[in-house]
């Protein structure tokens, strides 16, 4: 019997719930036999015999690069490993993406794997969470780029992290598998557990991957600051989800959406009032949880700690991938920010009463807004090149978000998309510079970079992401930045945000050029780092001392004379090559809608008469309508942020290390903008020095109230005990008479009952 | 009578094995003599496939299922115990023979005994299960029970598991005497000693006003008798001596065994009181009048037992020092969890797994059998050479600190079986726990589940010290002492080994199956299958009997026109 009824859970489990209406493909290859035969008819495999290879494959190959930890596997076989799992996970998303693409999106599936929880306590209240896959065109989208991104930066660290071969190869690969499927569980799950899973999973690999060099204590502070401010906004996520499992019995999408149209009926007849504060209310909460993965004010500061990590883990981790969950969680619940455009009314007089002048798509937009140009002034400042680029990544998802808030969810996941290539590639140029120099990121030692033999490629990557990011004319950047700019103008109320975000694409593209002016031309000259004549165990002769002599066994600073920097292989350059030409051919994207389909046939899709937000019919800049205007408008910003570079910085140099710039006097607010305008310092003194006086109070408390109190009921027992122990002692009949007297006194209480 | 016989298959298999090892254990031959732990094992293994494929005997019964699966987790537990006990029959004996210092003597043996006790008692386990009546279920009853007492005096040559032996057997005839009591009230009281009878008397009782007081009395008496086979409040003051006592072999099967078939009792007594909205009395004669709660003093009595087992034990296992005392307390206070489930009864919806208690209870049992063996296997492997050469039994703290330096796998059994006995989530012992919560949650008894929560939390404070202590803390001095297995020559620690390794197994794989959807709470479900006697449901609940109600707590008028209040 129980073997039955094993066999009928198991039979149809892989069974699709709502199976997609797959056309086209069909006739042709039939007959099979040849290649094209095999292609025709892989179209006809049912979505839920492949997709579960998405999060699959990753997963079987962080299991691997563990095997190989346990087998003290010495070479780069983990690295190799993953770069296939994660290339055939990209394959399948690929393949996906097709499947979806032939449906003309606009529909969904939920392939079912297993059953995860499920907890009917009573008929027609249960809590279920199984673990299924939601493909929808904003999963297409999202695991596309993030299986692809992932199959070329492990190649990339492949050869970067070649040094650490041995334990720690395996550790990190180990981790970087984990991050991909905790990533696709994230992006695919059909429902909002499997969300937070995958949400905490890939906070852990983030704190696991950033504490890479463990041994190294800012490393280890870094990686405890992204832990504990992420659980800021993990506690807002799990808050939400269940403020949605009380209001609509369900976390499921499938089951969530249908719901929602009758809220969004009321929203777009303007009948806020009619929504209950409290199911508004789960849009903040999902704001908060979304602020703190990606790294907004006033959740921002871990991200440029976050560097502390392998240069591969910033690209993936902290500029591709993880850090725009927070942007696909609010895409991916939108129509619950569309429902809470009002003001939150019913909570004034309360002690949340200060959010309820403002709804929560302002908090989006608004925290988005200051939160690119609070970064993009810090990044002017910095020194250190791979934390100019954390600060830029702090500003552009800013703009995403900003773009989230005016409701221009395509600019937003546009902006996404993008950026996640050109931001990969500059981050991995300046890894290659980092790898190749010991360790250098200082800006003021660097220069001349791409003219040095063998760096061309990386020069001219940088190049393809600084104009990205500068958002130089028919550049990717340059037209996903438009769409949120646009956007932004042509919603009334929010002009004042648009004129802060079209003043922050200014700041980037000048501290983009900045970087790319002093570091990578200009006369050549460097300084190696400090990793040279250091400190730890992680090699420091960076995996290829038997070809040149860096001299690292002979004193600390004769090996800076000897030092000789040595460009990438071709394990970098093949990837730095590669996502170059990606980022500019994401800019495709635009004029063939690629993106923007893809969108507007999800759940991101902003509904008909956008509710609340009063798009201005013939809103105009300057007389012109606001999305031709920008393609000038923006156009000329970012130029006139590259010439003040080239100026102050390529011009103005007057030798390698210093330029014109240095000596502009700023005072105070350059000092400010260098040392983050003192945000730490601010949150140090209000955060932290409170809790740290209360943790001393609560801990005398514990010693005296509580441990008191513990060690009294310890003594109680006993005290207790001496009188009834002797028994302990070996006397049979203490326990019997103890037996008989219990049996007594609970008698005593069913008579004092039954009366 | 004869019809019966078809249901007792297993028991016999399990009672024919017996004879075979008796006569292979007086065998002069040591080899054939050794044959014991296999013909045993193979025995418990054909009772566990025929438990599984006889057909339960009367499907209209109001525990269905019930039978079945009590006798195979008798045989699947039992599989595991023996693997344990195999280290403890006559093994310093047989070692002093392979150093030479000894002739092999067959008269000096108790080999044969030994395992004929052990499966004596999981036969009186089996026979518990499908108890059909008063008498069947004492006789059951004190089979899982005599032959324990033998097996401690047999485990060990000391003196102190002679003292545990005595301790426990004149106990263990107080408590019996005492259930008996209970017994033949319940006899007085509805004139049958059939389980069924009995039911359908106390459901006619109940219709008409209430149980009588000497079948009220009868079934307190029973109760608290049985207390003293889970050792709970206030039966459980021999607990820690005895498990002290008796080699850790014996204490895991002495933690399991008797307090399996106590709990089995139970639901068997319980089940012909009923739980008003179950199928057994009506709601009116229910103590809080809501669903599913226990007639009156019955109620109070057991809700006053659980809470007090559970703290008691719990808050008493914090002060120890010795490992073996700590988890005869800690035994104590998962009693009291599962009488939380007990208490909640089968439910208002059916067989469903969350909120029925019986198939919680059952779960909670294969989860603590399990653990239970894997926690006392690493005792047993362990031992300690006293200064004066003799070889005793781990048991301070301090024996175990800095176990994971000195024995790593060892340790990491250790540690994995603690953490399922505190209900760590992704072990066994959390899923199993989960539905005792659960469970009584739905039955309403909020107070409960919320003392039971606190109890977890204090297990977890004792739990962990002993986790730091083997896993954090350095060796001390007296650790030095502390050897395994693998330095002393003696039998059966390869089985001591592979049923830790077994029980891991089972601690890691069954919460795989759990999430995969090939539940083992869908044999628990149905093993706590509870079905209202046919005709004579109380027509008052039907809608919350048969056909689940749509809320699940009934309205506050069903309790305002009944009898009780009216009273």
């Amino acid at each position: 019997m129980m073997m039955d009824q094993m066999m009928s859970s198991l039979s149809p489990s892989f069974a699709p719930v709502w199976s997609l209406a797959l056309s086209g493909g069909g006739g042709g290859g039939g007959e099979g036999g040849s290649a094209l035969g095999v292609l025709a008819s892989l179209k006809e495999v049912p979505l839920s015999a492949m997709v579960w290879l998405i999060p699959g494959l990753p997963l079987l190959g962080a299991l691997l690069a563990g095997l190989c930890a346990v087998l003290k596997v010495r070479s780069k076989l983990p690295a190799w490993l993953m770069v296939l799992c994660l290339a055939g996970s990209f394959a399948v998303t690929f393949w996906m993406y097709q499947q979806v693409a032939a449906t003309g999106g606009s529909t969904f599936a939920v392939v079912h794997l297993f059953d995860w929880i499920n907890f009917n306590w009573a008929p027609g209240k249960a809590f279920v969470a199984n673990f299924s896959l939601y493909v929808d065109p904003l999963t297409c989208l999202w695991m596309l780029f993030v299986t692809g991104l992932a199959a070329c930066i492990a190649l990339y660290a492949s050869e970067y992290m070649s040094h650490d071969v041995g334990p720690g190869y395996c550790r990190f690969f180990f981790a970087f598998g984990l991050f991909v499927f905790s990533m696709a569980c994230l992006v695919m799950g059909d429902n909002l557990l499997l969300l937070y899973l995958g949400w905490e999973g890939v906070g852990l690999c983030s704190y696991l991957l950033i504490g890479y060099f463990y041994q190294k204590p800012s490393a280890v502070a870094a990686a405890k600051k992204a832990f504990i401010l992420n659980r800021i906004g993990d506690l807002g996520l799990a808050l939400a989800i269940m403020l949605i499992f009380v209001k609509f019995g369900t976390i499921e999408y499938a089951k969530l959406w249908p719901m929602l149209t009758q809220y969004l009926q009321m929203a777009a007849a303007g009948q806020f009032d009619q929504i209950p504060t409290s199911v508004q209310l789960i849009a903040v909460l999902l704001t908060l949880a979304a602020f703190g993965k990606s790294a907004q004010l006033p959740l921002y500061v871990w991200l440029p700690d976050a560097m502390e990590g392998p240069t591969p883990v910033s690209a993936l981790i902290h500029a591709a991938t993880m850090v725009t969950a927070g942007v696909y969680l609010i895409a991916r619940t939108l129509p619950l920010f569309q429902i809470s455009v009002a003001p939150l009314a019913g909570l004034e007089g309360t002690w949340f009463g200060f959010v309820s002048q403002i709804s929560a798509l302002e908090i989006v937009a608004y925290g988005g807004g200051l939160t690119a140009l609070l970064a993009a002034t810090i990044g002017m400042a910095q020194f250190d090149i791979k934390r100019i680029m954390a600060y830029s990544t702090v500003s552009q998802l800013g703009f995403m978000f900003a773009g989230l808030g005016v409701l221009a969810s395509y600019g937003a996941a546009f902006h996404v998309f993008t950026h996640a290539f050109f931001k990969a590639t500059l981050f991995l140029a300046c890894g290659a510079v980092m790898h190749g120099f010991a360790g250098q990121l200082d800006l003021r030692k660097l220069s001349g970079v791409m003219w040095m033999k063998g760096w061309l490629i990386v020069g001219l990557a940088m190049l393809v992401g600084c104009l990205n990011l500068a958002g130089v004319p028919f550049t990717a950047g340059y037209f996903s930045k438009d769409v949120i700019l646009a956007e932004a103008f042509s919603v009334g109320h929010f002009r004042p945000l648009a004129w802060i975000l079209l003043f922050t694409a200014l700041l980037t593209a000048y501290y983009t050029f900045r970087v790319f002016f002093r570091v990578f031309v200009g006369p050549k000259h460097y300084e190696p780092g400090d990793e040279l004549h250091a400190h730890d165990d992680h090699g420091h002769d960076h995996g290829h001392g038997d070809k040149h002599d860096h001299g690292h066994d002979a004193k600390g600073h004769d090996a800076k004379a000897h030092f000789h920097p040595h460009p990438p292989g071709w394990a970098i350059n093949t990837v730095l090559a590669l996502l170059a030409i990606a980022s500019i051919a994401a800019a495709f994207a635009y004029p063939t809608y690629f993106v923007k389909g893809l969108v507007d046939t999800s759940t991101a899709q902003v509904a008909a008469g956008a509710a609340g937000h009063t798009h201005v019919g013939g809103a105009t800049i300057f007389g012109y309508d606001p999305h031709k205007a920008m393609y000038y408008i923006s156009g000329i910003v970012g130029a006139v942020g590259i010439i003040t570079a080239f100026f102050l910085h390529y011009l103005g140099r007057r030798t390698a290390a210093t330029s014109a710039a240095d000596n502009l006097n700023l005072g105070a607010l350059q000092r400010a903008a260098q040392n983050k305008w003192y945000v730490d310092e601010f949150y140090n003194f209000t955060i932290r020095l409170p809790l740290k006086v209360l943790s001393h109070i609560f801990h005398m408390l514990d010693k005296l109230v509580v441990d008191g109190l513990v060690n009294l009921a310890g003594l109680l027992p006993r005290a207790g005990g001496a009188g009834l122990r002797p028994s302990q002692s070996g006397v049979l009949h203490g326990y019997a008479v103890a037996m008989a007297a219990g049996i007594g006194v609970l008698g005593l209480v069913a008579l004092l009952a039954l009366r | 009578m004869i019809e019966k016989i078809s249901t007792l298959w297993p028991e016999i298999a399990l009672f024919m094995t017996t004879c075979v090892v008796m006569l292979l254990g007086l065998s002069a031959n040591l080899n054939i003599r050794k044959l014991c732990a296999p013909v045993s094992a193979a025995g418990l293994i054909i009772a566990g496939v025929l438990a599984f494929g006889t057909t339960p005997e009367n499907l209209s019964s109001t525990l269905p299922h019930f039978a079945m699966y009590g006798k195979l987790l008798a045989a699947v537990v039992g599989l595991l115990l023996l693997g344990l006990l195999t280290g403890v029959a006559d093994r310093q004996y047989e070692a002093l023979v392979a150093s030479g210092r000894e002739r092999f003597d067959p008269i000096r043996t108790v080999r044969g005994e030994f395992y004929a006790f052990f499966l004596f008692s999981i036969t009186g386990l089996m026979l518990c299960a499908g108890a059909t009546n008063l008498i069947w279920l004492f006789l059951a009853l004190e089979l899982v029970s005599l032959p324990t007492y033998v097996m401690i005096a047999l485990s060990s040559g000391r003196e102190r598991a002679m003292e545990s032996a005595v301790k426990y057997f004149f106990l263990g005839a107080l408590g019996a005497a005492i259930f008996l009591f209970g017994f033949v009230f319940i006899y007085g009281a509805t004139g049958s000693v059939e389980l069924a009878e009995i039911t359908r008397t106390f459901v006619a009782q109940g219709r008409d006003g209430g149980i009588n007081a000497i079948g009220l009395l009868g079934v307190l008496l029973a109760i608290l008798g049985l207390c003293f086979k889970i050792a709970a409040v206030p039966m459980h003051l021999y607990t820690p001596d005895v498990y002290q006592g008796a080699a850790s072999p014996v204490t895991a099967m002495l933690a399991f065994v008797p307090k399996a078939a106590g709990f089995y009792s139970l639901i068997l007594i319980l089940a012909c009181v009923g739980w008003g909205g179950g199928g057994g009395l009506t709601v009116t004669q229910s103590a809080a009048g809501s669903h599913g709660a226990l007639p009156s003093p019955i109620g109070e009595v057991l809700t006053i037992i659980a809470v007090l087992t559970m703290t008691i034990g719990n808050v008493l296992a914090v002060m120890q020092s010795s490992v073996k005392r700590v988890l005869a307390y800690s035994s104590i206070a998962h009693s009291g969890y599962m009488l939380v489930a007990l208490i909640a009864g089968p439910g208002p919806f059916g067989t469903d797994m969350p909120s029925n208690g019986f198939a919680a209870v059952m779960m909670y049992l294969l989860s603590y059998g399990i653990t239970n063996v894997a926690v006392f296997s690493v005792l047993a492997v362990l031992e300690r050479r006293q200064a004066d050469g003799t070889i005793d039994e781990v048991d301070g703290f301090g024996e175990i600190r800095g176990l994971r330096k000195r024995h790593t796998g060892l340790a990491a059994i250790f540690s994995l079986g603690i953490l399922g006995l505190m209900g760590f989530p992704p072990l066994f012992g959390f899923f199993a726990k989960l539905p005792l919560f659960q469970s009584g949650w739905a039955g309403g008894h909020m107070a409960l589940v919320l003392i039971l929560g606190i109890n977890s939390a204090i297990a977890a404070y004792y739990y962990l010290r002993l986790l730091s202590a083997a896993l954090l803390d350095s060796p001390e001095a007296s650790a030095r002492n502390v050897e395994s297995f693998e330095r002393a020559p003696l039998a059966g620690r390869d089985m001591a080994g592979y049923c830790a390794v077994l029980a891991m197994v089972g601690l890691i794989v069954l919460p795989l199956f759990q999430v995969s959807g090939l539940q083992p709470t869908r044999w628990a479900s149905d093993a706590g299958e509870y079905k209202a006697i046919p005709g004579l449901e109380p027509s008052r609940n039907n809608a919350t009997t048969l056909a689940p109600a749509p809320q699940p707590v009934p309205a506050p008028e069903a309790r305002a026109d009944s009898p009780q209040a009216a009273r």
